[in-house]
């Protein structure tokens, strides 16, 4: 993998900038949200809002719930209890190709990636809403089909190129390392021009340099306005970029800050970043 | 994670070869085809009308199945579809066969939209289940409207498609018809999985290493576009059931049946989902192989080949899901080199 970050620098400089949605005002806001599966509770009244441009971090124990926050907001779980809204539009019960096509998309943990296409197709598939080239114009071949398709083929190719992958455009995802795997996942939610990113452990499974060089891009698409929701578990890393964090512990939220504030909270610490640290230390 | 990585190489989509080898394979076909009937009897053309006709439903199924990964155990119902309503337009209310076979298409893929509506919730098993039964519904149905549709009986006396002096009672045209459609549909299909629609549709192929997870926070309808493919892939069964119609002049509801269906799943399987070039070659596969048994087994065992023929198609499937899981086109695939960009065309 390139780790160039002068490389990265210049990339980031040709992206298109976030148009902003209304300042000072909330992109994304969580009230009282709660889920169960059977009797399992795994989110208990949870409520935050994310502000535009910033790096919200979400972080927690395994089983806190963090995982499920990001599918509710995307849409991929029912919404039974409490309100998400994003853009002052209320989520509850929207379809997730709908609230894709409202601005936000998500980075998997797992990153499922599409296997059965090249790098290349699977971030032309992350520019699906920027066409409307349908079954019809698409098999006819007509001349604005391949206009598009020809769009889309350079959009998807400059987002390869901003997470350095442009010389495996045409490889099988199989072929890459995981590292390798979670840029072409996080290209192809870029090329959704995503007004709200939602990464679930983007950090898991790379290595030194490669989470340098994620660092790096993350805080390039918070320059340009972008707004980024980050669960994870290495919080030294994220305490150093984020904006704002959360805390969820057994699917409530125990705390809320900047990150400094964070760090000295006594809950956290007992809960939470004592064991980390106590883990990292041994 | 996901399925076996073997598997997955094997039916990864038609990125064979450059553009331009791959045209000029279209182009060479095409030409072929066009050449056979010279010089030929009429018994291959006979076959070969077969072959060409049950290419066009099975290359409407590689989309559904293959591309989307979707399965149908009903598709012969289409197929059924198209045969009865241009056999009842034409017959019962006189309408010219080329426009009852436009006819037939737009109500078969309206009836498609409709159930696509209700079934596409359904995955995996049930779903095959669901269209099996529809397959029986259909079987039935037209079994017993006898008033409507000559029911066990069948109808007769189907008008031929004609163009000019040619009509559809002339083995040549029927041939022509047959691949011109053939040609057609195969170079739209390909285009189409070639496009963002054709991604989409890979990206929720679940069993060839897709996500409907990932497609659907990209911004892809999923519902949508399972329900789309299922209607094109029923509007070429009804193509092929059209010109069946006003080419026999004679259908039956056992036509239609799910022995059809299972024959068509398995012309998709042996032919290969990834391409809808393997159409074609297991259009190509059963229906030869369908010829040989039909004299084969009568000779060796002095019986009629039904049963025979089944336990043949039976064994033909577990090898090619053991030895070929990709089918006849990923042969085809292994010796071509891999196609180094998808925009070479332009």
């Amino acid at each position: 993998m390139k780790t160039n970050l002068a490389s990265l620098k210049i990339a980031m400089t040709s992206r298109k900038k976030h148009k902003k949605y209304a300042s000072g005002t909330s992109l994304l806001e969580v009230k009282n949200v709660s889920k169960t599966f059977g009797v399992l509770t795994v989110l208990k009244n949870v409520s935050f809002s994310a502000q535009e441009g910033n790096i919200l971090v979400i972080i927690g124990p395994n089983g806190a719930g963090k995982s499920t926050l990001l599918k509710l907001t995307s849409g991929l779980l029912p919404l039974e209890e409490g309100e998400i809204w994003f853009k002052q539009q209320r989520l509850n019960g929207l379809a997730p190709h709908y609230i894709a096509s409202l601005g936000i998309t998500q980075l998997f943990q797992d990153i499922q990636l599409f296997l059965n296409m090249s790098v290349i197709e699977n971030v032309m598939v992350g520019c699906h809403l920027s066409s409307k080239t349908d079954f019809v114009s698409s098999g006819l071949r007509l001349g604005w089909a391949k206009a598009d398709e020809k769009m889309i083929f350079k959009r998807a190719m400059s987002q390869l190129s901003l997470v350095g992958l442009k010389d495996k455009a045409f490889s099988s995802p199989i072929s890459l390392s995981w590292g390798q795997q979670k840029l072409v996942g996080l290209a192809r939610a870029l090329a959704t021009s995503a007004d709200l990113l939602l990464l679930d452990e983007p950090y898991s499974g790379l290595l030194g340099d490669e989470i340098e060089w994620l660092n790096q891009l993350i805080l390039g698409l918070r320059r340009q306005g972008m707004t980024i929701i980050i669960i994870e578990h290495l919080t030294d890393i994220l305490m150093g970029i984020a904006d704002q964090v959360i805390v969820l512990d057994h699917g409530e939220k125990i705390a809320e800050g900047t990150p400094a504030k964070i760090k000295s909270n006594k809950i956290v610490i007992d809960a939470y970043l004592g064991d980390e640290s106590s883990k990292m230390d041994g | 994670m996901f399925a076996n990585t073997k598997v997955i190489k094997d039916i990864i989509p038609p990125k064979i070869a450059s553009a331009k080898l791959h045209n000029l394979a279209l182009v060479l076909f095409a030409t072929v085809m066009m050449t056979i009937p010279f010089g030929a009897s009429p018994y291959p053309l006979t076959v070969m009308v077969d072959v060409g006709l049950y290419s066009i439903i099975s290359m409407g199924l590689i989309l559904f199945m293959g591309l989307a990964g979707q399965i149908s155990l009903g598709h012969a119902a289409f197929f059924g579809c198209g045969a009865y309503i241009s056999g009842i337009l034409t017959t019962e209310y006189h309408i010219a066969p080329w426009l009852a076979l436009f006819l037939a298409a737009l109500i078969t893929g309206s009836i498609a939209a409709l159930i696509g509506r209700l079934i596409f919730r359904l995955h995996g098993l049930i779903l095959a289940g669901v269209t099996l039964a529809l397959n029986l519904v259909f079987f039935y149905l037209v079994s017993s409207l006898v008033d409507v549709t000559g029911g066990t009986m069948g109808m007769m006396n189907i008008p031929p498609l004609s163009w000019g002096q040619f009509t559809s009672q002339n083995l040549l045209f029927n041939y022509y018809l047959v691949w011109i459609v053939v040609i057609l549909l195969l170079v739209f299909s390909l285009n189409l999985a070639d496009s963002r629609a054709g991604r989409a549709l890979r990206a929720l192929n679940i069993h060839a290493g897709g996500s409907e997870y990932a497609a659907q926070v990209l911004g892809v309808n999923v519902t949508r576009y399972k329900v789309w493919v299922f209607v094109l892939s029923a509007v070429y069964a009804s193509l092929a059931g059209s010109i069946y119609a006003h080419y026999t002049r004679i259908i039956e509801p056992n036509s239609f049946m799910v022995q059809s269906s299972a024959m068509l799943a398995l012309m998709v399987i042996t032919g290969g989902r990834s391409s809808p070039w393997g159409a074609l070659l297991g259009a190509g596969l059963i229906v030869g192989l369908r010829q040989i048994l039909r004299e084969l087994i009568p000779a060796l065992v002095g019986e009629l080949s039904g049963a025979y023929e089944l336990i043949a198609y039976g064994i033909i499937l577990a090898l090619m899901l053991l030895f070929l899981p990709g089918g006849l086109i990923s042969l085809g695939r292994r010796a071509v080199p891999k196609r180094e960009s998808s925009q070479d065309e332009d």
